[in-house]
């Protein structure tokens, strides 16, 4: 039989040519996942904070901002009186100080972009985690070390179900650490 | 007799029938399922509404976002705003609770508000209050709907033009003075007054326009109650009735169960009586009246009696008691005559009443060391009142009267004639201004003539109101008031509690507090939002600070004051002697073959006021299970009779008033007595209220022969029109109309009686045969969650179904959806009659998802979106489900709802789609969207809070931390939640009681929810 053109575009052209579409999009697919789940998301803040020199180089323990973190759901972001604490008097001359300053004079929100977020219909609870044992640095990074805030771990449910699952590889330091529960209504309801 | 001896040792075998037809065997019932095939033809979104404008707009700016969506970073997470400066105790995320004092009828029980960020989002009763004892009836748990209620008043309004407070305050100044200064009457229209420091701003008011004159009226009173005690005992302070140490209850024509006075506490101290763990002290129910109410359906015993032949019943049960009284008193001459004229036994022959019945009615008052009461309606006539406090003297009742707790009076109410005089001087034009003040009396005294006239002729008009209303259509000035949640206030309705209000949310709109307003015009002080909270401040330090000499300061003494909602005022008991003085005068009985017209209060939406409750006006007649409408019940006999069926209009004719009708066909209505319940036909109101049911208000009038509450001599006549009645009784049924007879043999419902239950303990479970399963049991470590409902306590009152609405965001669906079975509400009360239509009795049963161990519903998901946990929970993930519906289908118990439309968008043209109606949404509960199935989760918010309070703590989870929101609710304590794991748990006790049964065990679904089977308190000649 003689060989067409049609031959040759349906036997050799077709499958290469989905071959690499194939192969494009699964590399694409794979490579792209973290960027896609927000690892290294970093945006712009309304104030250049600085969590390496406050909780780094100071060494402020994270609850003295986030207050909420052993007592409820949500972490908190500070109120803006939390800042004011020190900075009423400390570093008062500094420009970003003085946004600050001018922020919880007028009563203006500042309004912090949102960096780590489960979705909504996901219920996660701070306090049960950090009650439990489990540091910060656990899902947030070394938050000592960064300049800006950023994503450094996926937030999806295979990452939350990993660590429930098999919580001695990646909470080891936590003292007899128990599985954590792995039905739907832990976080959906 | 010989009869009843022989099935005396027989099994209850009762039939039971859901409806009537059910009962007559009509195969051809359209049960209107969800299910049936064409039930989802009209899910067609071509014949919705079409597109309105704000489905317009909503597309316009929703096709906007998309655009703007593309072309922002796709990272975006939006942002977080802290406070600026954070109050301290707020945490934003967890909930604060408040104190305050409930004001949605005459009994002001205590509350605690769960607020969120700010916003109120739950009501429960506070536990510490004696009025209530921590419970609420169904309208206290849906009334944080009215303060997001969108219709309200945002701005005041002069002539229906929006205006501004400064001009109004200065103008009607300016009129009042001028009226003070023409002589005319000032007019003040209020509800009842129960704050001691609202009565001092109207006495204010009074010194200051003395030609002002306060009228305060409930359309639903104890005026009767009152003035029946009074004659006796010479003062208006009506004890606390000590159910809970009752053994025998004759309740006449009275709901005390369901509606009456404070019956929540009603409902709780009864429910003392009905505990199975102490068979010999059950209380025994009877119940004499003449349309079938709450109470009605929970008695032994129940007798038809009209209720215009009430005074002849207990005159001659006063002269049968007297012959063996336990304490002899000696009656005055006219009624020693008049007493000697009566016999129970020609009482029962004329009104063909069960002698036999009549006999242990007899027996039990006068059993010798029992506790025995009768007790009266408040729509009785004042002379039977009188009479049955007479013979509770006789019965040695006293002792149940808690003086302690007595009643009383800040502001007497007026009379509803009083209102046909105000009528008559407003047509005078003798009344020069007319300042409403929330209530409605153009609604509610329509016999007071043409309200429009009337108020066209007075120079100033003013409402001042949360909603408009009827009233405020005529008035010139209409205000915005706060919501009682935005309020400060005090109440005190008995004598030993003393209840403060305070507001747990800055006013929504540009409303002002209805006391403050009085209190600036009064004074010509500026209004401030502290004005009337300083004034109450004041009042506070004068009165229950100084009398109760407490060593705190004042500052202190108010704020703890404050946190706990009341203070306790130190009472005596003491005993009254009665003084008969004037003579009796009995009042006309029913001799016609006419009918008598029984007017009610509705369960839900009470005078009216909760109209515009969508909660309330969803949540299904405690009897009829009629949602969204009133209607005329009827008995079965004179239906028949008359041709009539369910819907079917007639025309009601009593004296000069005419109203077409709907009719209900209600089992266990007397046969000459027909009733309606007032509260419908509202005409101005929001859009959930308007135009719902029929304004029977029209048959009121003070020209009455007995009382304001029922007519005699009324006639009605089939007009051939028909009106749809809602009812969700039919739907979701158990029994479906091809295996109809099957709840009959199914044992829904377990029943016993008590000389049963004492000889035979374990009675119930002589029939059950052992359940075996082929498959391994799953084993459960750790919690597992399991409820246990006793049905001897729960009365069917429904606040349970009301505080699951709240608690888990559970929408309105409107009159359409709910008539073709997609009403949303997690649970449900089942009611099923057994016997005769015409003396039926009936069981209840709340019905929610029985989290199956076997859940015949997990195996049938395609998608796996409802599944088992590890502690005992079908789970139902929102996410997952794809809305096939086939766990819904293979349900065997019908408590799985689909949200066939976007509910919260659909009903009634988008309710839910404004700015505040949301904000009463729990924000630890996800709001469900078209397309998914939903059900009862026990709560799994709940139970999650107490997890992370015991991880907190560093403990296990205790066993009966966790409270479901309708347990909370429950006013009997009938519903119990807990770890059936834990051997000492309530529920696991429960679980093993002889008297314990699941519903349809036999299909080896396992249910985690247990009933404790209904004892019924009857002779055991009659079982």
């Amino acid at each position: 039989m003689k060989k067409t053109v049609l031959d040759y575009l349906l036997k050799v052209r077709l499958p290469l040519v989905l071959f690499v579409a194939a192969i494009s999009f699964l590399v694409t697919f794979y490579v792209s996942r973290p960027e896609r789940d927000g690892v290294g998301y970093a945006p712009e803040q309304p104030l250049a904070y600085s969590h390496k020199l406050h909780a780094g180089e100071l060494g402020i323990d994270c609850q003295y901002c986030h207050v909420g973190v052993t007592k409820q759901r949500q972490a908190l972001v500070p109120s803006v009186n939390i800042c004011m604490n020190c900075h009423a008097v400390a570093r008062k001359d500094r420009p970003e100080i003085i946004k600050l300053r001018e922020y919880y004079e007028s009563g203006r929100p500042l309004p912090w972009k949102r960096v780590h977020k489960v979705p909504e219909y996901a219920y996660f609870n701070h306090s049960v985690h950090v009650n439990k044992g489990i540091d910060c640095e656990t899902c947030h990074g070394n938050v000592r070390e960064m300049e800006v805030i950023q994503q450094v771990k996926s937030f999806t449910m295979t990452a939350c179900l990993d660590c429930h699952r098999d919580p001695k590889k990646f909470v080891p330091y936590v003292e007899n650490v128990k599985q954590g529960p792995r039905y739907c209504a832990a976080c959906h309801r | 007799m010989s009869e009843n001896n022989k099935n005396q040792n027989k099994k209850i075998e009762k039939s039971f029938w859901k409806s009537l037809e059910s009962y007559q065997n009509d195969s051809k019932l359209n049960l209107e399922n969800e299910f049936e095939e064409g039930v989802t033809d009209d899910f067609n979104p071509s014949q919705l509404n079409g597109i309105s404008r704000r489905k317009f707009l909503a597309l316009l700016s929703a096709s906007a976002a998309f655009t703007a969506a593309g072309c922002s970073d796709y990272h975006d997470q939006g942002e977080i705003v802290p406070y600026t400066n954070r109050p301290e105790g707020i945490l934003p995320g967890s909930s604060n609770y408040y104190a305050s004092t409930c004001n949605g009828c005459s009994v002001n029980c205590g509350i605690l508000i769960k607020t969120n960020l700010g916003r109120p989002i739950k009501i429960d009763g506070n536990t510490e209050n004696p009025i209530n004892n921590g419970k609420i009836c169904a309208k206290g748990q849906a009334s944080i709907l009215d303060l997001y209620d969108p219709s309200r008043i945002r701005k005041p309004l002069l002539n229906g033009r929006e205006t501004n407070w400064s001009e109004v305050d200065n103008s009607i100044i300016a009129e009042l003075n001028k009226v003070s200064e023409s002589g005319k009457k000032i007019v003040l229209v209020t509800h009842s007054v129960h704050s001691p420091t609202f009565k001092s701003v109207l006495d204010k008011f009074l010194e200051k326009y003395p030609a002002a004159e306060v009228y305060s009226y409930e359309l639903f009173n104890n005026h009767n109650r009152l003035d029946g005690w009074e004659r006796l005992y010479g003062n208006r302070n009506f004890p606390k009735i000590r159910f809970d140490k009752a053994d025998v209850i004759l309740s006449l024509e009275s709901d005390f169960l369901g509606k009456e006075d404070n019956f929540i506490e009603n409902t709780r101290l009864f429910a003392k009586k009905r505990d199975v763990n102490n068979p010999d002290e059950f209380s025994r129910l009877y119940s004499a009246e003449g349309s079938m109410s709450l109470t009605g359906m929970n008695a032994d015993y129940r007798f038809r009696v009209n209720p215009s032949n009430q005074i002849e019943f207990v005159l001659s049960l006063l002269n049968e008691l007297r012959k063996n009284a336990r304490v002899n008193i000696s009656l005055p001459d006219d009624l020693e005559s008049l007493v000697s004229n009566y016999s129970l036994s020609r009482f029962s022959e004329e009104k063909g009443i069960d002698q036999i019945k009549l006999n242990y009615l007899l027996e039990d008052l006068l059993k010798p060391g029992k506790n025995a009461l009768v007790y009266a309606g408040n729509a009785l006539p004042l002379e039977v009142h009188y009479v049955v406090n007479i013979i509770n003297e006789i019965l040695n009742s006293t002792n149940l009267y808690a003086h302690t707790s007595a009643a009383v009076e800040v502001l007497k109410l007026n009379r509803h004639s009083d209102f046909q005089a105000l009528g008559l001087e407003l047509s005078s034009g003798n009344v020069g201004a007319f300042i409403n003040l929330g209530s409605n009396p153009v609604y509610h005294f329509q016999d007071a003539g043409d309200w429009k006239q009337h108020l066209s002729k007075v120079a100033l008009t003013l409402s001042v109101v949360v909603n408009e209303n009827e009233t405020s259509e005529n008035c010139k000035y209409v205000l915005p008031a706060h919501h009682y949640l935005e309020s400060w206030g005090d109440s005190q309705t008995t004598a030993d509690v003393y209840s403060l209000r305070q507001p747990v949310i800055a006013p929504l709109y540009n409303s002002r507090q209805t006391e403050g307003i009085l209190l600036a015009w009064t004074t010509g002080q500026t209004y401030t939002e502290d004005l009337y909270h300083n004034y109450l401040m004041e009042n506070f330090k004068s009165s229950i600070f100084a009398e109760n000499k407490s060593p705190l300061a004042f500052k202190n003494y108010w704020l703890l004051a404050l946190h706990d909602g009341f203070v306790k005022i130190k009472t005596e008991d003491k005993t009254l002697t009665p003084e008969f003085t004037t003579p009796l005068q009995i009042p006309n009985s029913s001799k016609s073959n006419e009918f008598t017209l029984s007017l009610t209060e509705n369960y839900f939406i009470g005078d009216g006021r909760f109209a515009n409750n969508g909660w309330l006006q969803e949540l299904p007649h405690p009897v009829s299970k009629i949602t969204w409408d009133n209607y005329l019940n009827i008995s079965p006999k004179r239906a028949n009779d008359l041709n009539l069926k369910m819907g079917d209009m007639v025309e009601v004719t009593s004296g000069d008033k005419k109203l077409e009708v709907p009719i209900l066909v209600q089992p266990g209505m007397a046969d000459d007595v027909i009733s309606i319940e007032l509260g419908y036909g509202r005409t101005n109101t929001g859009e959930v209220g308007k135009n719902v049911g029929f304004n029977s208000n029209i048959f009121l009038t003070s020209n009455h022969t007995n009382t304001a509450y029922f007519y005699n001599n009324v006639s009605i006549k089939k007009t051939g029109n028909f009106h749809k009645l809602i009812s969700t009784q039919e739907h979701h049924a158990v029994d479906d109309s091809s295996v109809k007879d099957f709840h009959k043999i199914r044992n829904i419902i377990q029943e016993g009686t008590v000389d049963q239950y004492i000889n035979d303990p374990e009675f119930l479970q002589h029939h059950k045969h052992k359940i075996f399963s082929i498959t391994e049991e799953h084993k459960y470590e750790g919690n597992k969650w399991a409820m246990a409902i006793d049905m001897n306590k729960c009365t069917s009152c429904s606040v349970c179904v009301a505080s699951c609405n709240v608690e888990n965001n559970v929408p309105v669906v409107g009159k359409d959806q709910v008539e073709n079975g997609r009403e949303m509400q997690w649970m449900r009360l089942d009611r099923y009659y057994s016997g005769t239509p015409e003396d039926p009795e009936v069981s209840n049963q709340p019905m929610l998802c029985q989290h199956c161990d076997n859940a015949p519903c997990e195996n049938v998901c395609p998608v796996n979106a409802t599944n088992h946990s590890t502690d005992g929970l079908n789970q139902m993930v929102y996410n997952r489900c794809v809305g096939t519906r086939y766990c819904a289908n293979n349900c065997p118990y019908k408590v799985r709802r689909f949200n066939f439309f976007n509910f919260r968008d659909y009903f009634a043209d988008a309710y839910y789609d404004n700015e505040v109606t949301p904000l009463v949404n729990n924000p630890e509960v996800t709001v469900r969207s078209r397309g998914v199935m939903e059900k009862c989760s026990f709560c799994i918010q709940r139970i999650m809070e107490a997890r992370s309070t015991a991880i907190k703590e560093n403990r296990e989870l205790k066993t009966d931390e966790v409270t479901t929101a309708c347990q909370q609710a429950c006013p009997a304590d009938a519903i119990v939640f807990g770890d059936m794991n834990d051997e000492n748990s309530a529920v696991n006790k429960l679980r093993k009681h002889n008297l314990a049964y699941h519903v349809l065990e036999e299909t080896n679904v396992k249910p985690n929810v247990t009933y404790i089977a209904k004892l019924r308190n009857i002779h055991s000649e009659d079982a």
